[in-house]
């Protein structure tokens, strides 16, 4: 009997076996997922946040700008192979006449310029772009209904259009055939601005996504769908488009004669054998979303993406300090780029607390905090410490500078602190440090405290959802916070005017730092058009707020990015949101290359 | 009662229940998380500006007024638009819906009948070895971090071994296929461990009951004991557990979604989530309160069909 029991159950578990074999094989863990090279050149880019839409006007991220400019494009560009930034016409047919009170500005459009073809069209067929598309264009982005991202670029700058805004935002319907004195289409080719005050920074905007054309017929045919129908002039047309996992656009047949330049920089000289070719230099562009760091880095290193931004987490296995990727990238023939980021991370103060009018105070804070060490925690070393607020790489930045205040010296701020009237800290209460909830910030915030502590100061680190640390600013209730600035445009004038006092919180200063010297500076150098006087400006303004400490500075972040053999005139860039029509891939190199993956 | 009745009786509880989940959420995002407009308007947001979409959003208008379009759109299913991507929600949600069960299926059905089947199988060698192992193996796959799983599994057997796609995915069937198998697979590694130990908790009840020892004395074979006897009358909790996990399903898999590129409802709560999204948010609690209030009535009814004692009152 007990021999039979036995039997039993063995076939009931071989049954039981072969049940999860099956699973198994359902599973097909035999699969193999190598893939064929296509003959087509494929640019197969990754990015790690969802793409808001192809709004132009809602574009105010990284991400989404990219994306609007492959479809889109505006009056003018960022020359690709020139450093520093210079702009160069694109939809314009040359650079503008600008009056000589700075206040004018009149365009001449390139002719025979041609929208996507798409069924909002007479025909389907894309109509010729006109000076009233700008028109347009512009309104659309000051269209108090829209509610667009964008909208700060021409606040107050172009004469009439902030009135046109206000006389309907309490309307129900906008009236786009009201004239607007200071934006014309004085012919179909000719387009004027006129400025309600000089802004130098002004030509920038017009490189800028937010100012893009749209065409009027695309935006009446599909309304709030046209965030998902994106009809522009540029060099790819959109044909897939999944928001949450994958876009695809493929070269625009009907695009325009625009070639690849024949003049550089001499550090991209070498890129110059595309020079006169026809663009976009690629057939297909395939966009991943992957937000998550390991699977584009995975698909990196299998070649099914073509560049990528070292993760943090992968950096140790990517780089050896000071001498670049390992070799096993190497071998595999993986690129390094390394480009300094126009930007700067900090720890202000809110000037709003009597505490920190004590400007010893400040200034003992500053030299008690150590970024060399910071950089290395929380940047792998390859940040560059910041030594005022202009990064370097555009004028106001001072080549070889020292912050006196520059940290970590101890023994100097030991000595602050006492002449600041808190001896190893006493009396000093303790002081809270306001930070986004992210691991990282948290991480930052407690390294603060820890510097801090050395000198006597007491910090407690308060982890804020963003929102809430925007409305602590904004209602002045935080004494610390550690926050970080990208540049919109290649202009000083946009870090500065986080310091210019009437631009006090809920303006961009948050920190509310109220300097008449550095006001007034900034008074004169924000009319000047780019010139050495306006360069001694900013220098003299970066100058002041190292010494004068409103904020601690953290440092100027460098970006890393590997890209394959087969990719060719990558740069990275800040300003790169019409890159991809430059971009080349070798096939027959990928092909090859591809085996060693 | 008549089953119809019954249900109907049920699905009027549905009403207040959504009142109160409107309530709930309607406190948790305006009282406690504040003013969205900032995030939404970004680093160059004026006061004015931040009061204009205040106004456009209706988030300055009387509480009660918002709390009722609240309401109204939890009954309706009109979510609106998206405050951060500016799409229907509603079309978010059935373009999301698809991919997350594609992944959250195949791999739910294979780890209830995995589950179920070994449970039976460890239950019919209580206390030996076997029985011993696997409890030691489920509590050896409980302590491990999800998140190791998915890193590992993602680096070894689809980058180093190649067996699988790294990341993605393609709609319409065949195609989603490749890129679910792996994913599905760290599903089935991830649930096994609890389902397993819940089931053969479920079958030892049920195993030491007085009809099995009828039934062994009577001669039945341990065949016959196990699938005839012990698997109907241990069907109460199965189907209550399957049941009541059949509404996350829907709402996808955070983690795995997001590190394998699957565009599921998983990845837009998590994207709502992290850009202070409420519309979308609101929408998925409101989903998945209507899918778990369904699901159980669905229970309810099953228990009279797999256990004639039960009835329903």
């Amino acid at each position: 009997m007990a021999t039979n029991d036995g039997l039993k159950r063995i076939v009931l578990m071989k049954k039981m076996i072969s049940v999860l074999l099956s699973i198994a094989l359902v599973l097909g863990l035999s699969s193999c997922t190598k893939k064929e090279v296509s003959n087509d050149k494929v640019l197969n880019l990754a990015v790690s946040a969802k793409i808001k839409g192809m709004d132009p006007i809602y574009a105010n991220d990284l991400y989404s700008s990219n994306e609007v400019a492959r479809v889109y494009e505006g009056l003018l560009e960022y020359h690709y192979l020139k450093r520093p930034y210079t702009l160069v016409p694109n939809l314009a047919e040359s650079m503008p006449k600008v009056s000589e009170d700075g206040l004018n500005y009149t365009f001449k459009l390139k002719q025979g310029v041609t929208f996507h073809d798409d069924k909002a069209f007479p025909d389907s067929k894309g109509r010729e772009l006109t000076a009233e598309d700008f028109v347009y264009s512009i309104k659309r982005l000051a269209d108090p209904k829209l509610q667009a991202l964008g909208w700060w670029l021409l606040d107050g700058k172009i004469k009439g259009l902030n009135e046109w805004r206000d006389k309907y935002a309490d309307q129900p319907k906008v009236d786009y055939t009201e004239e607007v004195e200071g934006l014309k289409a004085v012919d179909r080719y000719t387009l004027q601005f006129k400025l309600a005050k000089p802004f130098p920074q002004f030509l920038y905007s017009l490189a800028m996504p937010f100012t893009f054309a749209v065409a009027k017929e695309v935006v009446e045919q599909y309304g709030k769908e046209f965030i998902n129908h994106p009809v522009g002039t540029g060099p790819f047309t959109l044909s897939e488009f999944k928001q949450t996992n994958k876009i695809e656009y493929t070269k625009n047949p009907s695009f325009r004669k625009k070639v690849f330049p024949s003049e550089s920089s001499p550090e991209f000289k070498h890129m110059l054998t595309d020079a006169g070719k026809t663009l976009p230099l690629v057939d297909k562009i395939i966009v991943n979303i992957l937000v998550e760091s390991q699977p584009r880095w995975l698909n990196f290193q299998k070649g099914r993406i073509d560049y990528i931004g070292i993760p943090k987490d992968n950096f140790d296995s990517a780089v050896i300090p000071g001498k670049g990727i390992t070799d096993d990238l190497k071998a595999k023939g993986i690129n390094l780029t390394v480009t300094p980021s126009l930007d700067v991370t900090y720890t202000a103060f809110n000037h709003d607390n009597k505490l920190f009018s004590n400007e010893k105070l400040r200034q003992a804070m500053s030299a008690a905090f150590d970024p060399v060490s910071s950089n290395k925690l929380f940047y792998n070393g390859t940040a560059l410490p910041a030594q005022s607020v202009v990064p370097p790489g555009i004028a106001g930045h001072i080549e070889g500078y020292k912050n006196p205040f520059f940290g970590q010296n101890i023994e100097l701020a030991k000595k602050l602190l006492a002449e600041a009237g808190f001896p190893e800290g006493k009396g000093l209460p303790e002081i809270t440090y306001d930070c986004p909830s992210s691991t990282i910030s948290r991480q930052i915030g407690e390294f603060f405290k820890q510097q801090m502590s050395k000198i006597g100061v007491r910090i407690k680190v308060v982890q804020n959802p963003w929102p809430e640390l925007q409305k602590k600013i904004k209602n002045r209730t935080v004494m610390l916070y550690g926050i970080a600035w990208g540049a919109d445009y290649p202009d000083a004038e946009n870090f500065l005017q986080l310091l210019y006092g009437p631009n006090k919180s809920p303006g961009a200063n948050g920190s509310g730092y109220n300097n008449e010297e550095f006001n007034q500076l900034y008074k004169t150098a924000a009319v000047l058009q780019d010139s050495p006087q306006r360069t001694a400006l900013y220098e003299k303004m970066n100058r002041i707020v190292a010494e004068k400490v409103p904020w601690i500075f953290g440092v100027h972040r460098q970006s890393y990015v590997l890209f394959h053999s087969w990719v060719k005139n990558y740069i990275n860039a800040d300003f790169n949101a019409g890159q991809a029509q430059y971009l080349n891939i070798d096939v027959a190199a990928k092909k090859e290359a591809s085996k060693k993956l | 009662m008549n089953i119809w009745v019954y249900v109907l009786r049920r699905l009027l509880y549905v009403v207040p229940i959504l009142l109160g989940v409107c309530l709930i959420i309607f406190v948790l995002f305006n009282v406690v998380a504040g003013d969205p407009t900032h995030l939404l308007l970004g680093k160059h947001a004026t006061a004015r500006q931040m009061a204009e979409l205040r106004h456009e959003l209706g988030l300055d208008r009387p509480w009660f007024y918002q709390y009722f379009d609240l309401v109204k759109s939890a009954f309706t299913f009109d979510f609106g638009r998206s405050w951060s991507t500016k799409q229907t929600i509603s079309t978010m949600i059935s373009e999301g819906a698809l991919p997350s069960l594609t992944l959250t299926i195949p791999g739910f059905v294979i780890t209830t009948i995995l589950s179920v089947s070994l449970s039976l199988l460890v239950s019919f060698y209580r206390g030996s070895f076997f029985d011993k192992s696997s409890v030691i193996f489920c509590v050896g796959l409980m302590s491990i971090s999800s998140l190791a799983y998915i890193l590992f599994g993602q680096w070894f057997f689809a980058y180093y071994m190649d067996w699988f796609e790294i990341s993605g995915y393609d709609s319409g069937f065949p195609n989603f296929i490749p890129y679910i198998q792996l994913p599905v697979l760290i599903w089935v590694i991830l649930s096994i461990g609890p389902d397993l130990r819940f089931y053969r908790t479920v079958m030892l009840d049920e195993v030491y009951q007085d009809y099995v020892r009828t039934a062994r004395s009577k001669g039945l074979n341990e065949k016959v004991i196990l699938f005839k006897h012990v698997l109907k009358n241990a069907m109460i909790p199965i189907v209550t557990y399957v049941v009541i996990q059949i509404p996350f399903l829907i709402l996808g898999a955070l983690l795995i979604e997001s590190f394998f590129g699957i565009p599921g409802l998983g990845g837009i709560t998590l994207n709502a989530i992290n850009s202070s999204d409420f519309p979308v948010i609101r929408a998925m609690t409101i989903l998945s309160a209507v899918a778990y209030i369904l699901f159980s009535v669905l229970t309810d009814v099953l228990y009279t069909v797999v256990d004639p004692r039960v009835r329903l009152k």
